[in-house]
């Protein structure tokens, strides 16, 4: 494989023959822009809040694993077609709707139930504004400065983009940004791990180390994050160096894992949009039809990709009428199949399957 | 004792007990995931049930771009993680049974797991469980060759997944009798 793959390199292209492996490329280039982002925002690290440092060890740790993972993913067969045709069809009318019915407001998971989108919203969206306001903190992206009038200054990229009154409802909201957004992230993993308990569903296929540990690290940041605050206001600090080790602790090992356990959906879900639209396009560009009973079912490049797929994987599923399984209609499947039990052609007989819906 | 699902597909009185048995499973949100089919309705009753048959190759998972679709330690394919699956019914297409079932609206595909709460500690699945016919059987490898030696009428009509399949399944499938004209003693 090595072998070929380095025979089969277009020349000139420096950029990627400099680096040992892709993984060594979106490393270097992604520290880099964080530096950069950093220096152009903390005005030539004028501004830098030490105690973050940890932060920014565990976010390039984070990094490291991120690639690793998304790298090997990105090289399986189905997942390069579709983040190859998908990204080239980034740019469609339906995009922008689709993109905040999947990532944003996440409709298919109230179709699932409204126990489970409102688990969803809390926890996804608690930690997405967490997000928003650690990590321009953490990288020096954004701070604050008091002026003397008793108002502050809220500085983004080295600019200031506010001046809020220190009392007032936006000062405030930013204060307990943290704090709000770690109560929305306690109830979702709550609500979750109540269900775990009262759901048999959620109770399947759980395994300690993929189901419980994200969730029990989110609430162990979030709990931490809000003791924090606790012990600002109500003790006067008391231990709290001690804590904001454990907090600091705490969101490391989170960021670290992100890569390879449940939370690893965060950053592979956009593909859901790349997915629709790849179904979207090539179905108005000609649909595929059963070879048995003429329905049209699957796009023809949707159906000529899975095939390729399966070739690749060294399975190949010949009918002996000459056609690829894939090409008949999922009913004709499933007769086609009973066919080769009992000898009789039940998928030429024209009848509409028989309805497989038990109503439970 | 490892146990597995095995099918004596013309015991099947097309009771669709085990549609019904598969929708109580915990995490199937009372959706059955199986099918039975008439063989030949125009004519007469005869019925066989068709599930998920495991595949040791299962090419479901192959043509997964989100690696939603996981391989259990017992051999089970189990159904699309639900926070993994990006919708793009790929697997419906690649499956070469026609088995992955498809929600539009959850955007979330969903799949016989074989009970994985239940065979994971030995405890039959749902469907096997219920079957009144002995069409679903939940038997030991031994057990399955026992059946083989009984029906073996050295005739070469012992019908079994291979050939019938396009690969190595985990589930066995099995014909003994009345549709190849031999008769069949219980
Ligand atoms: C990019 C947007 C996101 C999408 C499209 C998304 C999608 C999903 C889906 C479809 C599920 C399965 C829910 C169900 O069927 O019950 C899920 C579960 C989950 N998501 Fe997200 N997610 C996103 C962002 C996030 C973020 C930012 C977090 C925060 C850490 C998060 C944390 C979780 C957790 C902890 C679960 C598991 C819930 C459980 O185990 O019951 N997600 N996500
Ligand atoms: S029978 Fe179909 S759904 Fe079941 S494992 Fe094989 S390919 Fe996957
Ligand atoms: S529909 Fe879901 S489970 Fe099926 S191939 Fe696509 S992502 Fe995987």
């Amino acid at each position: 494989m090595q072998a070929k793959a380095a025979v089969n390199q277009k020349p000139g292209n420096t950029l990627n023959n400099a680096f040992a492996s892709h993984f060594a490329k979106s490393m270097f280039l992604s520290v880099t822009a964080l530096a950069i982002l950093s220096f152009i925002g903390t005005r030539m690290f004028t501004h830098v809040d030490l105690n973050l440092y940890g932060y920014m060890v565990g976010t390039i740790v984070f990094i490291g694993g991120f690639f690793y993972r998304f790298i090997a993913w990105g090289e399986r067969p189905p997942t390069k077609l579709i983040l190859k045709k998908g990204l080239k069809l980034l740019f469609r009318k339906s995009t922008p709707k689709t993109s905040v019915e999947h990532l944003a407001t996440y409709n298919f998971i109230w179709n699932r139930g409204i126990y489970r989108w409102t688990q969803h919203v809390l926890i996804g969206w608690g930690c997405i504004l967490s997000c928003f306001v650690t990590f321009p903190l953490v990288f020096g992206w954004m701070y604050f400065t008091m002026d003397d009038n008793g108002h502050y200054n809220i500085i983004a990229m080295g600019m200031k983009v506010m001046t809020v009154p220190a009392d007032g409802i936006i000062a405030n909201l930013s204060y307990n940004a943290l704090n709000i957004t770690a109560v929305m992230v306690i109830a979702g993993v709550c609500m979750a791990l109540y269900r775990r308990l009262k759901n048999m569903q959620a109770r399947a296929e759980q395994k300690f180390l993929y189901d419980f540990l994200p969730l029990y690290m989110l609430l162990l940041v979030s709990i931490t994050g809000l003791a924090l605050t606790f012990m600002n206001i109500f003790l006067h600090g008391a231990g709290q160096p001690a804590m904001s080790l454990i907090h600091q602790w705490s969101v490391i090992i989170t960021l670290i894992y992100l890569p390879f356990g449940k939370l690893a959906h965060i950053p592979f879900r956009p593909m859901s949009v790349l997915a629709r639209n790849y179904r979207e396009h090539y179905a108005e560009q000609g649909m595929k039809e059963c070879k048995v009973c003429g329905d049209q079912f699957v796009s023809v490049e949707q159906s000529k990709d899975v095939v390729d797929v399966l070739g690749v994987n060294a399975i190949e599923f010949k009918a002996k009428e000459g056609h690829h399984l894939a090409e008949m209609c999922l009913p004709c499947r499933r007769k086609y199949r009973i066919a080769q039990f009992s000898g009789f052609p039940t998928h030429e007989v024209k009848v509409k399957e028989a309805n497989q819906n038990a109503k439970g | 004792m490892k146990k597995r699902l095995y099918l004596e597909l013309e015991n099947c009185i097309g009771c669709r007990s085990c549609l019904a048995a598969c929708t109580q499973c915990g995490g199937h949100e009372e959706r059955n995931r199986n099918y039975v089919y008439d063989v030949n309705p125009l004519v007469n009753r005869q019925t066989m049930p068709l599930m998920c048959l495991h595949c040791e190759n299962p090419a479901c998972a192959r043509s997964c771009p989100a690696q939603a679709i996981q391989i259990h330690e017992t051999g089970a394919v189990l159904s699309a993680l639900v926070e993994k699956c990006i919708g793009c019914q790929n697997c419906t297409i690649a499956c070469p049974y026609g088995i992955p079932k498809f929600d539009h609206e959850q955007n979330l595909m969903y799949k016989c797991d074989l009970c994985i709460d239940r065979t994971k500690d030995g405890i039959p699945p749902m469907c096997a469980s219920v079957c009144p016919s002995n069409t679903l059987q939940w038997l030991t490898d031994e057990e399955i060759e026992n059946k083989k030696k009984q029906f073996n009428l050295d005739n070469g009509k012992w019908v079994t997944s291979m050939p019938y399949l396009e690969g190595e399944t985990n589930v066995k499938v099995n014909l003994p009798g009345i549709l190849q004209g031999i008769t069949k003693l219980f």
